[in-house]
This record gives structure tokens, C-alpha cells and sequence, in this order.
């Protein structure tokens, strides 16, 4: 297990530094400089700032700098937009509350999700059952910036009910919308791939038997069959929380919650790269992570994987 | 005694009438995707917004970028829906035709979504079956790529592209070439896996045939059923993808638009009580993405026997 691991993180290690390095690549390849604007500087303040951001070094310096930097005090540099801030000051300003909303959306979209999904399995072609395959078709053609304005439409300017955006430290009414809109087409395919295993690890033999030795429905779902349908919403849980970490963005422009999406799509419109680039190291080291916990996961709740 | 002359000739002229008729498997998917009446509803959908986006600038009365200035600043009771104005989706809130805007938002994404799949199609179907038919080390290294690819968040990646290189359609199809044939390539191969062990390839293999031409004549040809449903749910998912980033304003410019940027202009102006300004984007979005996933599933289960 400790080797399956370590192998994991060989391939893992590798991964994050063509990140690293692929966003540096581009940054370095980008036309014009992050200083170059409409009304051009004198060359030498030019030189003065370039000189004062590292910018003036030889590009294998430079990304030299850059990468140590990361790798060994996870420093990711200053902003070029804003003198008074570096990355990290937008990051620990901004991840929190992505990391609130966000913590909170996959709880509720694997839950949700699972609870109806094995319902809808038990309760095979009842409207139980139809009710929750009407859902998860339906909130496959509701992504997160489809959902978020129609759940505005409704719970804040028609019921009135919710406000319509703003973060307010992480007020359960504030928290509401986003966590809806980001975890409904993720609850909604976690939903329909639980019914699907479900329905085939029920028709499997070892399920016939436990039934036929007069186990109680109940028990036989949460000790025979539960584990096994697990297997592929836990692979699919990989996908789900990039997608969710990628709505994140949406949510944060459409509800004003500060998270970091918001610092990102900013970053985007100002050319402010060094902000870019930390916030996709980050979201690819978190994905990377949490691909490595659900592949070791894995291979704990399956025996038939050898590690 | 012989049998008369006639009766011969006449049993030789009906002889087609007992002969079998070959049903191809292209022939018994066909009848299996007639017989599912939501994938042909769909698909009659389909053709229904595709033509909306090919002729509807036909109808429009307005170009999609023409300001009509006399209605800016009273959308409210000017720029509503209505026939007499020539305005059947109301203005957006520059005073622009918003049927024209959709017409032209609807015919972007589609093209995003097809050429996404298409690019996934090619590039993805001949990598994975490379990947697949050569084996061993190769597919090793292949494989671990996509994985490799495919653990990085995108979006943020194609973001930053899009920062750098400046934002234009080019660079979105760009993006989106970049990671939609992923899937795809894991597709490929694990049903190349299972195709290079049958007899043909085995006969190709042994009369010499070259591993570039088997792939292309042999493997690539009985991938197709699963690649074209695998590419009909990859569309849908491109759509939704641009109109990601359309939405964050990221993607398509102006005077163009997508389906997204519509979305995203229309959610502005529903406060004010605008409501068909992100009711008609929302529309054919919510149309085009669910028609394409019911295509996809009918197409699966026509042309997919395993998941029968």
C-alpha cells in the first residue's frame, strides 16, 4: 500500500512541475510585457521596474527563481498590478471562501447525489425511481452559470427570499445559492451513476445469497452492497471536483463571494499574470492531490486492485 | 420427366423474392435509433436549431450589430418581443436585434461544439488506437500523457492562454482542440485493445502489412460506431464549454457572440424585468445541449450492443 502510494506521488511530483513550468512557458511567451501599456514608460523606468521584478534576467533565471520560489516557500511572487500585494496576500484572502463554498458543494452534490441514486436503485421503477432520473437528466443541461442566474431569478428577485450575492463572512444565506448552483449537474451525474452501479451490484449473486440467507434488505445494502457501488462514483469524484473548482469562477464573478475565481477572471482582464499563474498552480496542486487521495481510496475499498 | 419449361423460368424470375436480405450493421442501428422516440425527437430538434442558425439570418429584419439608438434606454416597453417591430426576440441592451444575436450566438456555439468534437475525433481516435495496436511500452507512455493531461485544470490553463495570446475564436478553438480528445484517445484505445486480437488484423499482421496501415484500414474503420457516439455526447460538452467562457467574457469578442455571452448579458438585465433577454439564449442553450445528449444516448444504445 505505502509503495502504491509513493509510486502514485513519483508520477504525481513530475505532473505539477510541467505545470509549473508549462505556465511559466507561456507567461514568458506572452507578446509585451505586463508593464508595456497604451502610454509607453521612459525606457530607463522601464528597465528600473523590470529590474525590480526580476524581468531583466535571462529566461532560465528567471524561471529558475520562479519555480524554487514555489517549491520551497510556496512564494509565487508579487502581484504586477498591485504594488501593496503579493500572490499569496490574494490567495489567503480569496482561497477560504472558495475553499467554504466549495468544501460545502461537494458534500452536498455526493450525498444528495448518492442518497437519491441508491433510492432510485432500491425503489427500481417507482417515482421515486422516475423522480430521480427526471432530475439528473434535467440538471445535466443546468451548468453552474446556467443555474446561478436562475436560481437569482427566482429565491432573490421574484421570492425575495436570499440575497442576490455578497459573502458576508460565510452566512448560511450567502453560502446557499452558490453551493446549489455549483453542486447540482455534479449531484445530479453522481446520482445517475450510484443508480446504475447500483442496479448491478443488486443482480449480482453475492447479493442472491445474502438475501437468501434471510438477511434484512437494509442490512444487505449497507454491508454487502453499498461498497461496491461506490467504485465508480468514487472515480468519477476526480472529474466532479475539478469541475467544481473550475465553477468556482463562475460562482465568484456571479455572486460577488471574493473567492478566488474572482481574483482570476480580474487577473485575466488586467494581464496581472504572476496572480494567474499562482492561482493555477494552486487549483492544479489541489486537483493533483485529491486525484491521489481518491486513486489510494480506491485501491483500499477495491481488493482487486494490486498495488 | 422434366419439368416444364415455364415453370422454371418463372421460379428463376422470382428467386429474388427468396433470397435474405442482408441487414447491415449500419442497417439494424438505423432501425434500433428509428425505434427510440426520444433520440428521433431530438434529432428533428437538432435539425430544427441548426436551421434556425444557418437561415434564421434570413428572417431577421436587423443585422446582429446594428444599434438601433431610438431604443436604448427604453427596452422596457420599446425593445420587448413583438412581431410588428421586427424585433421577434425583443433588443439586448445596446438596442441590437436580439434574434439576430441569437441566430449568430446559436451558430457559434454549434461550430464550437462540432469542431471540438471533430478535432477530438481525429486526433483522439488515431492516438488511442496507436496507443492500443503498438502496446507495451509505447501505450504505457501514451496513456500516462493523457493522464498526466488530463489531472491539470484546464480551464484555468486555456485562461491563462487566453490572457497571453489575447482573446480571440482561434485561440478558444485551440484551447478546446487541446483537451477534447482526451477522452476520446481512452476510448480508442481500449476498444483497439480489443479489436488488434481478431482474426483480420492477425491476417493483416501476417501477409505483411504495414502497422501505420493496419491501424488506419484495419482498427481506426471499426472504431467508428463507438467514436461517433462518443462525439455526439463530446458536442454538448464542448457547447457547455464555451459558453464557459463566454460567459466570464473571456471568450468569443463582440460584435460576435455565443450562446454564453448571451446568457451572460441576459442574466445582467433580468433585475429589470427583462426577462427575454435571457430567456431566448437560454432557450436554444437548454434545446440544443439536451437534443444533442439524447442523440448520444440513442445513438449508444443503437450502435453500443454491449450496453443493451
Amino acid at each position: 500500500m505505502l509503495s502504491f502510494v509513493f509510486r502514485r506521488l513519483a508520477v504525481a511530483v513530475p505532473t505539477l512541475l510541467i505545470l509549473v513550468i508549462l505556465s511559466f512557458v507561456l507567461m514568458y511567451a506572452a507578446p509585451g510585457g505586463p508593464f508595456n501599456s497604451e502610454r509607453p514608460l521612459p525606457p530607463e523606468v522601464l528597465a528600473n521596474i523590470e529590474a525590480k521584478y526580476g524581468l531583466d534576467q535571462p529566461f532560465w533565471k528567471q524561471i529558475v527563481n520562479y519555480v524554487s520560489g514555489v517549491v520551497t516557500s510556496f512564494d509565487f511572487g508579487p502581484s504586477f498590478q498591485y504594488k501593496d500585494r503579493s500572490v499569496n496576500d490574494v490567495i489567503a484572502q480569496g482561497f477560504p471562501v472558495t475553499l467554504t463554498y466549495g468544501f460545502w458543494s461537494f458534500v452536498v452534490a455526493v450525498t444528495v447525489g448518492v442518497s437519491l441514486g441508491v433510492a432510485a436503485a432500491i425503489k427500481q421503477n417507482s417515482w421515486v425511481d422516475y423522480f430521480a432520473v427526471g432530475v439528473s437528466i434535467g440538471a445535466q443541461v443546468l451548468p453552474n452559470f446556467v443555474m446561478a442566474p436562475l436560481l437569482l431569478l427566482v429565491f432573490t428577485l421574484w421570492l425575495g427570499w436570499l440575497p442576490g450575492g455578497g459573502w458576508n463572512g460565510g452566512q448560511w444565506q450567502f453560502l446557499i445559492m452558490p453551493v446549489i448552483a455549483l453542486s447540482t449537474s455534479y449531484m445530479a451525474s453522481i446520482a445517475r451513476i450510484t443508480r446504475s452501479s447500483m442496479l448491478e451490484v443488486l443482480n449480482t449473486n453475492f447479493i442472491r445469497t445474502a438475501r437468501a440467507k434471510g438477511l434484512p434488505m437494509r442490512r444487505v445494502i449497507w454491508k454487502h452492497a453499498m461498497k461496491p457501488t461506490m467504485l465508480p462514483v468514487l472515480s468519477y469524484l476526480g472529474p466532479a471536483f475539478v469541475g467544481m473548482i473550475t465553477g468556482s469562477v463562475i460562482i465568484d464573478v456571479f455572486f460577488s463571494t471574493g473567492g478566488i475565481g474572482q481574483f482570476f477572471v480580474n487577473s485575466a482582464f488586467n494581464r496581472d499574470y504572476s496572480v494567474i499563474m499562482g492561482i493555477t498552480i494552486l487549483v492544479g496542486t489541489l486537483t493533483i492531490l485529491f486525484n491521489l487521495l481518491v486513486d489510494v481510496l480506491y485501491a483500499w475499498i477495491d481488493p482487486k486492485i494490486r498495488y | 420427366m422434366l419439368p416444364n419449361r415455364a415453370a422454371v423460368e418463372g421460379i428463376a424470375e422470382n428467386m429474388h423474392l427468396a433470397e435474405v436480405k442482408g441487414r447491415s450493421l449500419w442497417a439494424d442501428a438505423r432501425t434500433r435509433f428509428l425505434r427510440n422516440r426520444a433520440a428521433v425527437i431530438s434529432l428533428i430538434m437538432l435539425c430544427a436549431v441548426a436551421g434556425f442558425a444557418l437561415f434564421g439570418g434570413l428572417v431577421a429584419q436587423y443585422e446582429g450589430d446594428f444599434v438601433n439608438f431610438s431604443l436604448i434606454g427604453s427596452n422596457a416597453y420599446l425593445g420587448v418581443p413583438s412581431l410588428e417591430t421586427g424585433h421577434y426576440f425583443g433588443t439586448d441592451s445596446n438596442g441590437r436585434d436580439l434574434f439576430a444575436r441569437t441566430v449568430q450566438g446559436t451558430g457559434i456555439s454549434l461550430m464550437v461544439g462540432v469542431v471540438g468534437a471533430l478535432v477530438a475525433v481525429i486526433v483522439g481516435t488515431l492516438y488511442g488506437a496507436t496507443a492500443g495496436y503498438y502496446g507495451g511500452r509505447i501505450d504505457g507512455i501514451m496513456m500516462r500523457i493523457v493522464d498526466v493531461l488530463m489531472s491539470i485544470p484546464f480551464m484555468f490553463v486555456l485562461i491563462l492562454m487566453l490572457v497571453i495570446f489575447g482573446r480571440s475564436i482561434f485561440m478558444l478553438f485551440l484551447g478546446i482542440g487541446l483537451i477534447s480528445w482526451l477522452d476520446m484517445a481512452r476510448i480508442a484505445r481500449g476498444q483497439t485493445l480489443t479489436i488488434k486480437n481478431k482474426e483480420f488484423v492477425e491476417v493483416a499482421v501476417a501477409t505483411g502489412v504495414r502497422p501505420l496501415k493496419i491501424i488506419l484500414r484495419h482498427i481506426v474503420p471499426n472504431l467508428l460506431g463507438i467514436v461517433i457516439v462518443y462525439a455526439t455526447l463530446l458536442v454538448p460538452n464542448m457547447i457547455i464549454f464555451e459558453s464557459f467562457i463566454s460567459f466570464l467574457g473571456l471568450g468569443v469578442q463582440e460584435p460576435a457572440t455565443s450562446l454564453g455571452a448571451l446568457i451572460n448579458e441576459g442574466s445582467r438585465t433580468m433585475q429589470f424585468g427583462y426577462y427575454w433577454q435571457i430567456a431566448f439564449p437560454l432557450f436554444f442553450f437548454v434545446v440544443t445541449i439536451f437534443a444533442f445528449f439524447f442523440v448520444g444516448d440513442g445513438l449508444r444504445d443503437a450502435l453500443d450492443p454491449k450496453d443493451r
